[in-house]
């Protein structure tokens, strides 16, 4: 019977690698394998990822009916294959009528008296068993093993290599369709502004078939608006040179093949072969709607700020015409008038004063103003701060000083929108503090820096402490201010992702305003403290 | 004597400069709105002209534009007048000899202004 053992072992492996399609394999190979080792049924059954069941890949054509079916998943539990699986040794059952194995007795109905399980081994991991089944009694033996153990590692590893074909077949299937129903322009581009691939949504968006983009190199850039061309021309440079590893983003115009303005936001990355730059991939979305609404946003902020600044400018002005030409004709003497001069100048700056706030926390609220994030560094801001309120600070004999530790960072944050902060809280604290002390202070905790507003006045009781942050509350409501002030401090440390709090011991016992402001750790420096 | 034009849509605003310029050392025009304006430009050549930057119609940002457009007015100083803040003007530095008045103002800024910028070329 095992002749010309040999050759057919050898024969057996040059088809199980002669194809990808393991159906094909196995038919070939169990017409091969029929020469030496004889079996009425054999399948190949794998064992799903989460271990707990396995499936029967391939079966026997000519073996018509089974209750183990192709494609269906099995319990682990209690079949031939656990065992050959947890002992990872081929298995004989001499009799299954005997019922060993919960599998057992199905075959048995079906004709099958002994079986053997070999196990499929691939880099050290059981990945499976092949089982044959005879309709003779005790009809395996220690002879079919060896000669199949000459057989299993290969199949095994054929049988990975076409997992992992059909896994990256499968995937590409995926990231085409992904690709080709996506409503946003996904590309990659060489070097040389060849593109190799461009997603077909780009008509919709520019008017262009994607054909024309492979048929003409940087076709993208000569759509570019032109003023915006060489601005995208040179981040596209950055990218390409390697100075920019991390995801880009920009925002720009193209002209549409009809003729009108597109807004596209593009991030960008690096295509890379081994270490060097070959191009770059990216991602286009049409962001036109976005930026209509953006500039309404801005329109209405600043058509609001004129209709509200307008007229206040011109009753200031209005007052000082009035005050030259009282003090020109000077046949008056002012008495009453000078009264009302008062009365009107300290209720316009007033207003003026509201309407700036009210105007600075509804573009802080609408965002129609971004972050300008720059390094900053906030010891440098409160030794500013200090050296500016000093007087202001002594003609209500209070001493202004600041106490601040070595070694403070600089952080990422936006420079006016900080100070802004930190003088309203100053501001505040000369304002509700009589013959006191008032000291700015900061300190460094573990990721952010946190600032502190110390003073010896007024201070705040429970409920006001509660409520200072709300827009509009004043807790005197003849107090001078609007009351914004401090709401538009909390939209500032929001914006900076910090938190913004007030400590009092109670009225009359001074207080404590703080903040802390994120330090935002460049994504570089988290590569190599935290090496996942 | 120098010639200043006034272009300035607010009547209010109107009285404002006249009221302020009275008297002055220079002969003061003013108009209602862009169209006249282009008109005044092409009779003579101004020393100065004061913009207000939002007005009905053409605005002064558009008039700026073509005002620079004119051979001969390349490198006429220019004050571009607003309630708005500077950060709206910022964008006219480009056109070249331009600065920002902030409304409300009042005599000595406004003559300050004229006179810094009277005869100033950049
Ligand atoms: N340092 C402080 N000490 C005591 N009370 C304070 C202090 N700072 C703020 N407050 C209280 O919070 C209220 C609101 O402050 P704020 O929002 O800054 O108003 P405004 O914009 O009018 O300055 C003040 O009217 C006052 O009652």
């Amino acid at each position: 019977m095992f002749t010309n053992k040999k050759e057919i072992i050898l024969n057996i492996n040059r088809i199980i690698f002669s194809s990808l399609d393991i159906r094909e394999v196995y038919e070939t190979m169990s017409k091969e394998l029929l020469k030496v080792i004889d079996f009425d049924r054999l399948s190949v059954t794998l064992i799903t990822e989460d271990n707990n069941l396995y499936e029967t890949f391939v079966l026997s054509k000519d073996y018509a009916y089974t209750e183990l079916k192709e494609g269906v998943q099995y319990p682990m539990e209690g079949s031939l294959m656990k065992r050959v699986v947890q002992f990872r040794q081929p298995v004989i059952v001499e009799d299954t009528s005997k019922g060993r194995f919960l599998t057992d007795p199905v075959l048995y109905k079906e004709g099958i008296h002994s079986r053997l399980g070999y196990p499929l081994e691939h880099k050290g991991r059981v990945i499976g068993s092949v089982n044959f089944g005879s309709k003779r009694k005790d009809y395996y033996s220690k002879k079919h093993i060896t000669f199949f153990s000459q057989i299993a590692p290969q199949l095994a590893m054929a049988i990975e290599n076409t997992r992992l074909f059909n896994g990256i077949k499968e995937a590409e299937e995926k990231y085409r369709t992904v690709i080709e129903s996506s409503p946003d322009i996904i590309f990659e581009c060489t070097k040389d502004g060849e593109f190799l691939l461009m997603s077909p949504s780009v008509e919709k968006i520019t008017g262009y078939a994607a054909n024309q983009f492979y048929e003409n190199r940087g076709y993208g850039l000569s759509l570019c608006h032109e003023e915006d061309q060489e601005r995208v021309q040179r981040e596209i440079l950055q990218v390409l040179k390697g100075q920019n590893d991390s995801l880009m983003d920009i925002e720009f115009r193209i002209l549409h093949k009809q003729g009108h303005v597109v807004w596209l936001s593009l991030e960008m990355l690096p295509m890379k072969q081994n270490k060097d730059i070959v191009g770059i991939e990216g991602f286009c979305r049409d962001i036109t709607e976005r930026k209509k609404l953006d500039e309404l946003k801005d329109n209405l902020v600043r058509d609001v700020t004129h209709e509200l600044k307008t007229p206040v400018a011109k009753i200031e002005m209005a007052i000082d015409m009035f005050e030259r030409s009282v003090t020109l004709g000077d046949k008056v003497s002012l008495g009453r008038g000078s009264q009302i001069h008062e009365i009107l100048r300290n209720n316009v700056n007033r207003l003026k004063n509201s309407i700036k706030n009210i105007l600075d926390i509804s573009k802080l609220e609408s965002g129609v103003e971004p972050l300008k994030l720059s390094d900053i560094s906030i010891a440098d801001l409160v030794k500013q701060i200090v050296f500016e309120q000093k007087d202001s600070a002594s003609t209500k004999n209070n001493v202004l000083t600041h106490q601040l530790p070595a070694g403070i960072p600089i952080i990422k944050a936006d420079r006016d929108m900080i100070y802004h902060l930190i003088n309203h809280l100053v501001n505040n604290a000369i304002k509700f503090t009589e013959h006191g002390k008032i000291i700015i202070s900061a300190r460094v905790l573990s990721d952010a820096v946190e600032v502190t507003v110390e003073d010896t006045g007024r201070g705040l009781d429970e409920k006001t402490r509660e409520r200072v942050f709300e827009k509009f509350y004043k807790e005197m409501p003849s107090a001078f201010g609007s009351g914004i002030g401090l709401a538009i401090c909390k939209n500032i440390v929001q914006k900076h992702k910090g938190r913004i709090w007030v400590e009092s011991e109670g009225k009359g016992k001074g207080s404590r305003f703080k903040f802390t402001l994120p330090m935002i750790v460049d994504t570089k420096q988290k590569v190599t403290t935290n090496p996942k | 004597m120098k010639e200043l034009l006034i272009v300035e849509d607010d009547l209010e605003m109107q009285e404002f400069y006249k009221d302020m310029l009275e008297g002055e050392p220079f002969t003061v025009t003013i108009v209602s709105n862009a169209e006249e304006g282009q008109k005044k430009i092409k009779e003579k050549i101004y020393n100065l002209v004061i913009l207000d930057i939002l007005m009905d119609g053409v605005t002064g940002d558009r008039f700026f534009a073509l005002l620079r457009r004119d051979s001969r007015y390349k490198e006429v100083p220019v004050i571009m007048a607003s309630a708005l803040d500077e950060k709206t003007y910022r964008c006219f530095q480009a056109l070249g000899n331009v600065s920002f008045l902030e409304k409300p103002f009042n005599k000595e800024r406004l003559l300050s202004e004229i006179s810094m910028r009277f005869g100033s070329k950049k």
